[in-house]
């Protein structure tokens, strides 16, 4: 049987605001259970929810960067579900009027575009975080411990529509969705640190139905290789059940990291009827035209856009696709130096490859100041003149890293400058001829390796400055080989 | 001197001229509890001790005349769902019995700053769930015109804590009646602000859309003094608004509307009476009177039992053991949370919980709470339309007189029925206040309501107390330790 699979996927994002959504409490990141608390995020008797302002604004960018209808008149509902770390037992949440309904992002599969319809952009508070001791269950739990810390912090729910039809994408979204937060600068977008969690929704049917198949929700994957693997897993275990004729659930299944599978949970949360309703301690989220447009003014360069301007430059879309998802002064860096050389490709190896790998080499997360743009240029256009060698190219640079000084002094410095002038380099490989008779006679009895011995002799009498390839070249053409 | 009969401004005037002090008051006060609490129970906690130093500071400030305003030194009774920073706030209910509040509530912060005086806490039907104040976890009170009726509810205490005069005022919540329904039964004057113009935050919600604190006391002006200290915008409350009071009319001028509805079936003809009482009044004044129809406040109970427990089940739900208050214990967290809700809450909370929980099911939402929402709206659109003709609808504030103890705890639709004229207040966000009129052939107290439209509050303060100048009530409970 030729089956399909669908996947829909429900991110949380957690949104750096320097306060959570309903309380004035501050966000922290810490291990110290319990410090940033208040009657309003602990559900006190009595204590009343004021949203945050920043938060709204911050739900309402990624609904606009992802091409979201905003709903003018939107409304906080009362999601109603009991469980420990939840202090109300109920979540504030949005149901039928989010900010943002309808939208797309864009993605780059293997040098294509393709794009995940978005159902939904939603705001949500967090939970707090419960430690289930013993079995890591709450049903099994010896004792729990609750840090309420994450109580309140303001999260954007993105909903997807069920349109993924592989793991490959799936991951792919969740990358673009993360850079998407950074560019946009409402959220830190780290998913060891829970920044940003999701669900995937699976279902596998008959590639020839219209209709899809009996969805399974997967919780618990704390990694893009999870996502992977939890998918890929569970595709094949609906697959092979469907093929033997077995029915599918209707059910939440927990991703189990050490085993490579999924579990059924049999939580009572799993059939919840969550009771959805108008939250009457906050009135409706009125977004004027007004604030939608000074949002919408305030949008950054988005990473489909910077993939655009990229692929103008000459890179193809998987490379640009690359450079999108790196840091904002890398992709700065990018245009300043191709302004110079004109040479896409080039700029991108050197930035992408050279200077990052010695970056990660020498362990330092971001360039001195002393560090210009121009230098990484100069590199490019000095190697492409034949003026040093490539691998000059990659000792100066790891120079200019590591010293306040230019391209051309460490060029000078350490003799990288190559000699060009055939004549002057005709002398140097006479020369060497001349002192290693022996060796020569070898060659010419057909010792072809101890070429190279002479190639680094010629390198090492010119001091470096010699191209070992028009070394070769020459010490060829002089031996008559 | 006998302090405990005046007026607030009659005591602050006594206060500034030097002719009494507060610490006297606060003496006659508790000496006056001391002796009223053993028959009627208004209290659940009374702050004799821990507040005496603030008594002696507003004698200090007295005669230093560098008092704070009207309010300094003034005994007021605080019901027992507001939060009072390192009190005890229990609600009434064995859930919160060992609850300690970490914070004030706004209101109190306002009052605070005005250096009112507490005298303590007093008692409700828990979580203001009931008309009685026969639903508490620690036992029933009293009415103190006669100690076998109740004095309603659910801020009985704080009825009949000012009715006793054991303080000089007290706050209530009211979320279907709960501050007129008592004040009515007790011979005094309740005040229901319009929804949004008192601060919730720091009152233990029963239903968010629907309470409001306000007042209860011996004279509308008393009510007045009360609302303007704890009124305000707040940035802690999203639901508190900031717009400026609408003048109407209060001389005769001023068109006076009587709710049909609340004149029909249901209402005792002593009741109707005390409202043809006013109309005479009215009518020798030269106001315009004229009979008006509000259709759906006869549903007014039907909506209100829909949305009420709605936002109560979702508001109560916080009450699990987790955090704070009653913890009884399970093998799991769930079996934890289970216990305590079940063994913290009392019969009518639970009752509400269930019909809430009910009404916002999947699958019976539009035909229950859903619904509700619609006719709620369509009945703000229809005071809407009627307070275009008129500045102030009158009714009777309860159906009946004070009903006996016991009298209706076995049938809490009866118990329902008796908020009636009080609910339509609440789920339209108006102003409404009941102000004694007279007494029953039992000898027990009756009054009338009074509303008008959102954000006229001092107009109807006004209003009111030109009728209770014209009525003359003044009477007191005699005697209520028999």
């Amino acid at each position: 049987m030729n089956l399909k699979p669908t996947i829909g996927i429900e991110t949380h994002i957690e949104l750096n605001t320097n306060t959570k959504m309903f309380c004035r409490c501050k966000v922290v990141d810490t291990e110290d259970p319990n410090i940033s608390l208040c009657p309003t995020c602990i559900g006190l008797p009595g204590a009343l929810p004021v949203p945050n302002e920043k938060a709204i604004r911050y739900i309402t960018l990624l609904a606009l960067a992802t091409g979201c209808a905003i709903t003018k008149k939107g409304m906080f509902h009362r999601k109603n579900y009991f469980y420990p770390d939840l202090p109300k037992n109920y979540q504030i949440s949005q149901f039928d009027l989010p900010v943002g309904e309808n939208g797309k992002l864009e993605i780059v599969i293997d040098n294509e575009k393709d794009y995940v319809e978005i159902e939904r952009v939603h705001m949500e508070e967090d939970t707090g975080k419960s430690s289930h001791e013993g079995t890591g269950r709450i049903d099994s739990a010896t004792s729990t411990s609750l840090d309420f810390n994450r109580s309140g912090v303001p999260l954007v729910e993105i909903v997807t529509k069920p349109v993924i039809q592989s793991s490959k994408v799936a991951v792919a979204y969740i990358e673009e969705l993360r850079q998407l937060a950074i560019d946009l600068d409402i959220s830190e977008g780290k998913l060891e640190k829970g920044n940003l969690r999701f669900d995937a929704n699976i279902s596998v049917a008959p590639s020839k139905s219209d209709e899809l198949g009996t969805k399974v929700e997967i919780k618990n994957m704390n990694s893009l290789r999870s996502l992977e693997r939890a998918i890929d897993y569970e595709i094949k275990r609906q697959s092979s059940a469907i093929e033997n004729g077995e029915s599918i659930i209707q059910e939440t299944r927990h991703w189990d990291e050490s085993k490579e599978t999924t579990t059924s949970m049999r939580s009572k949360e799993g059939s919840a009827d969550y009771r959805y309703f108008s939250d009457p301690d906050l009135p409706n989220m009125v977004l004027s035209d007004k604030f939608v447009n000074q949002v919408k003014e305030s949008l950054p360069s988005l990473p489909h856009e910077n993939r655009n301007k990229l692929v103008e430059t000459g890179l193809d879309l998987s490379d640009s696709n690359v450079l999108s998802k790196s840091e904002k002064w890398i992709l700065e860096l990018y245009f300043k130096v191709f302004d110079n050389t004109k040479d896409s490709k080039a700029t991108f190896n050197w930035i992408t490859g050279e200077l990052q790998g010695q970056m990660r080499k020498l362990e330092i997360k971001s360039l001195p100041e002393w560090f210009s743009p121009n230098f990484l240029s100069d590199i490019i256009q000095l190697i492409d003149a034949n003026k040093i060698s490539f691998t000059s190219g990659k000792v100066i640079l790891e120079e200019l890293i590591q010293k306040d000084t230019t391209p051309d002094d460490v060029a000078k410095k350490l003799n990288l400058y190559q000699e060009n002038d055939e004549s002057a380099i005709s002398k140097i490989v006479n020369e060497v001829i001349k002192n290693n008779q022996d060796i020569v006679e070898r060659i010419k009895n057909g010792e072809d390796k101890l070429v190279g011995f002479m190639v680094g002799q010629i390198i090492k009498s010119s001091g470096g400055s010699i191209n070992p390839g028009i070394a070769k070249e020459i010490l060829s053409k002089e031996l008559n080989l | 001197m006998e302090l405990l009969n005046l007026s607030i401004r009659e005591l602050n005037k006594l206060f500034v001229n030097k002719k009494a002090k507060p610490s006297e008051l606060y003496s006659e006060i508790f000496d006056r509890s001391a002796s009223s609490e053993a028959a009627l129970h208004a209290h659940l906690s009374l702050f004799e001790e821990t507040n005496l130093e603030k008594a002696k500071n507003s004698d200090e400030r007295f005669s230093n005349s560098e008092n704070v305003g009207l309010l300094d030194g003034i005994p007021l009774a605080i019901k027992d769902n507001i939060n009072i920073k390192n009190e005890k706030t229990t609600c009434s209910s064995k859930m919160l019995s060992n609850f300690v509040s970490p914070y004030n509530a706004t209101v109190i912060s306002k009052l605070d700053t005005e250096q009112a005086i507490y005298t303590g806490k007093t008692n409700l039907d828990e979580f203001a769930m009931g008309s009685s104040t026969e639903n508490s976890a620690f036992g029933l009170t009293r009415n103190p015109w006669n100690t076998d009726y109740v004095p309603g509810g659910s801020s009985g205490g704080s009825a009949a804590s000012v009715a006793s005069r054991s303080s000089i005022a007290a706050l209530g919540s009211d979320t279907g009646g709960s501050i007129r329904q008592p004040a009515s039964f007790c011979g005094l004057v309740g005040f229901k602000p319009t929804y949004g113009t008192v601060s919730r935050y720091g009152l233990v919600a029963f239903a968010s859309s629907l309470d409001q604190i306000g007042p209860i006391s011996k004279s509308v002006d008393d009510a007045r003094i009360i609302y303007s200290s704890i009124s305000g915008h707040d940035s802690l409350d999203s639901t508190s608004i900031n717009d400026e009071q609408i003048d109407l009319p209060f001389d005769k001028n001023a068109t006076i509307g009587i709710v049909k509805e609340l004149m029909e079936d249901g209402i005792s003809e002593e009741s109707k009476k005390e409202v043809d009482k006013v109309i005479d009044i009215l009518k020798q004044k030269g106001y315009n009177i004229k009979e008006v129809s509000l259709p759906l406040i006869k549903l007014s109970i039907s909506i209100y039992y829909l949305i009420a427990p709605a936002e109560c089940s979702a508001n109560l739900a916080r009450f699990d053991g987790v955090r704070y208050g009653l913890r009884v214990d399970g093998k799991t967290s769930y079996e934890m949370m289970e216990n305590t809700r079940a063994e913290g809450f009392g019969d009518e909370v639970k009752r509400r919980i269930l019909l809430g929980t009910y009404a916002l099911s999947a699958g019976y939402y539009d035909e229950y709470y859903g619904k509700a929402l619609r006719a709620r709206k369509k009945m703000v659109d229809e005071f809407s339309s009627i307070f275009k003709e008129c500045d102030y609808l009158i009714s009777p504030t309860t159906p009946t007189e004070a009903f006996k103890a016991g009298e209706k705890t076995s049938n809490p639709l009866e118990m329902y029925m008796s908020d009636l004229c009080t609910i339509p207040a609440n789920l339209a966000g108006l102003p409404a206040i009941s102000i004694p009129t007279g007494l029953s052939s039992n000898n027990l107290p009756l009054g009338v309501q009074i509303m008008s439209k959102p954000l006229t509050d001092n107009s109807l303060l006004n209003f009111s107390e030109m009728l209770e100048k014209e009525l003359d009530f003044n009477r007191t409970p005699e005697d209520w330790s028999k």
